[in-house]
């Protein structure tokens, strides 16, 4: 048992807080909130160039092929620093063709992904707004050997900017509702797709798509037809760790700048972190944060030791929704009036904790399988 | 980042469940909640037997240097620990064994750990912690009983409370006034008494249940000899705070909560109410849920506590914050187990009682781990002032 990160993880960590300090301050985070595209395609470049949109693919691919741990110490940096785009989906949506994908597809898509040319995302929720296999109705009907796509999906992070969706679609009424799923790689400006972004709090660009009639090429199927379903609840898992880290570095940022102002901030004639009723709470803010990082460390080692972690994830993401919203909550709290406005830096934290509590499953939604594996029948 | 256990560690992790499995089989029946060992003569017996059981096989001085016949193996005391709190086994001197011990390897003279050391490892002798005083609680250094040198001996008088176990013990040790006249936090120092001195007196305080678990401890010109002192005399406060170090475990706390959920979570399968399992009830799901996610927190933090500690870097915070979060997650699951039982909740151990009123037990029993050992809010302190860097309380 060794629970630091190694030396080259420090690395990758200083790099990133660095270079987001510098490229993305948060005046510059609250300006992409109010613009249609929702994030800086010269930043994208520049950090592709630093090679993160290739950390997990296989160097064979151009990527750098390193651990999902790695992926984590990025992701925590940032939540920390918080930074709006495409960083989170396009990585997410690269794992099921990692898993699944054909070797024609890999090197079709892979380069181009780490050279951060290819914008990604998943398109998996639909009107109920639940990860379960019974929310997915979008039919793909086969014709001639390809696929005609129709339906509508929602929640699609940062679809109006993407190249290609990873859209999980219904091909085969089954017994169950986890059969006849299947996977396509949809190019996003095909004929027949509107997108439209949703007005949301964290205004991080989800976007409602419509499919009509869309011809997707027989080429573009990812994984097994109609198996697709295991293929989505890995990509779920993996997406609700990556999600976590990014809320433990939010979490981080929350208790830095509460403790920092806390000191500054004169009333009664002395710093009110003097206070010990604001005191106590920021000590829990501080446990929470450090309860969930450890928890979602564990996760990101399972999962990067390919060990079976369904549990530990649900686990994870359960427990990281709430501690985040709370500690986010008392971050604005404790800041008092200027924590509210618009022009500050703890709000941004405060509507992303509840933007990330609905990606890739909310708290009940995790809760009730912690409550199988744990072996409630 | 890597959580994994060597092959040697799962195999001595092994070793550990099955003896721990073993002494299970052997519990008294009316064994319920870990204060058993000090309400009850058979649960001391008990404790005494899982003791020597421990010491044969050198457990009970797995931490120390391997000069004091210990392994030096941090992890294996962790792993130790975590299976005598999955099958709630006692045998380990919470004393003796886990602080005494640890801040003699560090503070003591070289006489003080050969002539204290052996006798811990052997279960030969069992400790108390005679800490507290009635005007001196959080503020330990407040405390007013003093220890006079006279020639070769002090003299102690004044009165301590709230000692665990102090009616069983053989030996105590404790911070008392050598220099009365000196200012707060140097004029102590750090004792060890023989609790048959004579001029010591135990009496008994009831904690809530009725059960025999604390006493007050009196001093009535009671003579100890000068060479029973650890560290320098008026520098006790060092070795107070080396102590607190050691108080702060939890991994067994939270082992022993682990498996109290699978009993609970297969009471809840086995249970009908108004036809249906417990188990389908959705909010009593969630609650489970919740509960197993925070249980699992606490014990990957844990983890990092242990990891810490075994390469000696030790994290003030890290150990506070499991402690705290560990006893308020007994509070909260306490409360929770004993709402699930509905009315079988307030039973005591009897025919009646579920899980031999094991959660009856801990609802009154759950506060050892918040207001004992610094209380939840003095770890908040330690958090706030020496880890956030937040101006001290004056």
């Amino acid at each position: 048992m060794d629970l630091r990160f190694t030396e080259a993880q420090e690395m990758l960590r200083k790099t990133a807080r660095d270079f987001l300090t510098t490229e993305c301050p948060k005046t510059k985070v609250r300006e992409l909130e109010e613009v249609e595209e929702g994030y800086s395609p010269e930043t994208w470049r520049k950090m592709a160039e630093l090679g993160w949109m290739g950390l997990i693919i296989p160097e064979e691919y151009e990527g750098m092929g390193v651990t999902f741990q790695d992926l984590m110490v990025l992701l925590e940096e940032m939540g920390r620093n918080i930074l709006p785009g495409p960083f989170l989906s396009t990585t997410v949506s690269t794992f099921p063709i990692l898993e699944v994908g054909t070797e024609a597809q890999k090197r079709e898509f892979l380069p181009k992904i780490a050279r951060g040319e290819l914008v990604l995302t998943s398109a998996l929720l639909e009107v109920s707004g639940m990860f379960d296999a019974s929310g997915i109705a979008t039919k793909a009907m086969p014709k001639e050997g390809d696929f005609i796509i129709s339906g509508t999906k929602l929640f699609v992070e940062m679809a109006h900017v993407a190249d290609y969706l990873i859209c999980a679609t219904r091909t085969k009424e089954g017994v169950s509702p986890e059969e006849g799923i299947t996977l396509f790689m949809v190019e996003a400006k095909a004929p027949g797709i509107s997108c439209e972004v949703m007005p949301t709090i964290g205004m991080d660009k989800l976007c409602e798509v419509r499919f009509e009639d869309v011809l997707v090429p027989g080429k573009n199927l990812l994984g097994e037809l109609d198996k697709g379903w295991a293929v989505v609840e890995k990509t779920l898992e993996k997406g609700a760790i990556a999600s976590c880290a990014e809320s433990i570095g939010g979490m981080q940022a929350c208790v830095e700048l509460t403790v920092a102002y806390s000191k500054d901030r004169v009333q009664y004639d002395r710093p009110i972190g003097a206070f010990q009723a604001l005191q106590h709470i920021m000590a829990d803010m501080w446990i929470a944060m450090e309860t969930s990082r450890y928890l979602v460390y564990e996760a990101a080692w399972m999962e990067s030791e390919g060990l079976p972690c369904a549990k530990e994830v649900s686990m994870a993401k359960a427990y990281v929704n709430e501690a985040y919203k709370d500690v986010a909550k008392w971050a604005v709290r404790l800041h008092g009036a200027i924590g509210t406005s618009r022009d500050h830096d703890i709000p941004l934290y405060y509507r992303r904790a509840k933007a990330v509590d609905t990606a890739f499953g909310s708290t009940d939604f995790h809760n009730k399988l912690v409550a199988e594996k744990i072996g409630l029948i | 980042m890597d959580f994994k256990l060597t092959d040697e560690q799962i195999e001595r992790r092994k070793e550990f469940f099955e003896a721990c499995k073993k002494l299970e089989k052997q519990k008294p029946a009316n064994f319920v909640g870990h204060e058993s060992i000090y309400t009850s003569d058979e649960g001391w017996e008990y404790h005494l037997h899982c003791a020597k059981e421990f010491a044969k096989r050198g457990w009970l001085s797995l931490g120390w240097p391997p000069e004091y016949g210990g392994k030096g193996d941090m992890m294996d005391c962790v792993l130790f620990a975590e299976a005598r709190g999955y099958y709630d086994v006692p045998g380990v001197d919470g004393f003796g064994v886990r602080m005494l011990a640890p801040t003699l390897l560090q503070a003591a003279s070289e006489e003080i750990r050969k002539e204290f050391l052996p006798p811990i490892a052997a279960a030969e002798v069992i400790w108390c912690e005679p800490w507290s005083e009635p005007d001196a609680g959080s503020d330990l250094a407040a405390l007013t009983a003093t220890a006079i040198r006279k020639g070769d001996e002090y003299v102690i008088n004044g009165q301590k409370t709230w000692t665990t176990g102090a009616h069983r013990a053989d030996w105590g040790f404790g911070v008392f006034k050598t220099d009365p006249a000196a200012r707060k936090h140097h004029n102590l120092s750090f004792l060890l008494f023989d609790m048959k001195t004579p001029g010591i007196t135990v009496r008994p305080v009831l904690y809530m249940h009725g059960g025999h678990v604390y006493n007050e401890v009196y001093f009535d010109d009671a003579h100890i000899p000068t060479r029973n002192i650890v560290g320098q005399e008026n520098e006790g406060w060092a070795v107070v705070n080396l102590l607190a170090g050691f108080e702060r475990s939890g991994i067994d706390e939270i082992m022993r909560l682990l498996r109290g959920l699978e009993h609970l979570v297969a009471y809840c399968n086995e249970t009908r109410r108004n036809g249906e399992p417990l188990s389908k009830d959705p909010v009593i799901r969630n609650r489970l849920a919740q509960i197993a996610c925070e249980l699992e927190a606490a014990r990957t933090l844990a983890y990092r506590v242990a990891d810490l500690q075994s390469r000696n870097e030790m994290s003030l915070m890290d150990a506070s914050a499991v402690k705290i979060f560990t006893g308020e997650l007994s509070e909260r699951f306490a409360s929770l187990a004993t709402d699930i039982l509905g009315p079988y909740g307030q039973v005591k151990f009897s025919r009646w009682a579920p899980m031999s009123g094991l959660w009856e037990t801990m609802y009154q029993e759950c506060f050892v781990f918040t207001v004992s050992m610094g209380t939840n809010e003095i770890q908040k302190n330690i958090i706030a002032w020496y880890g956030l860097g937040l101006p001290r309380m004056r």
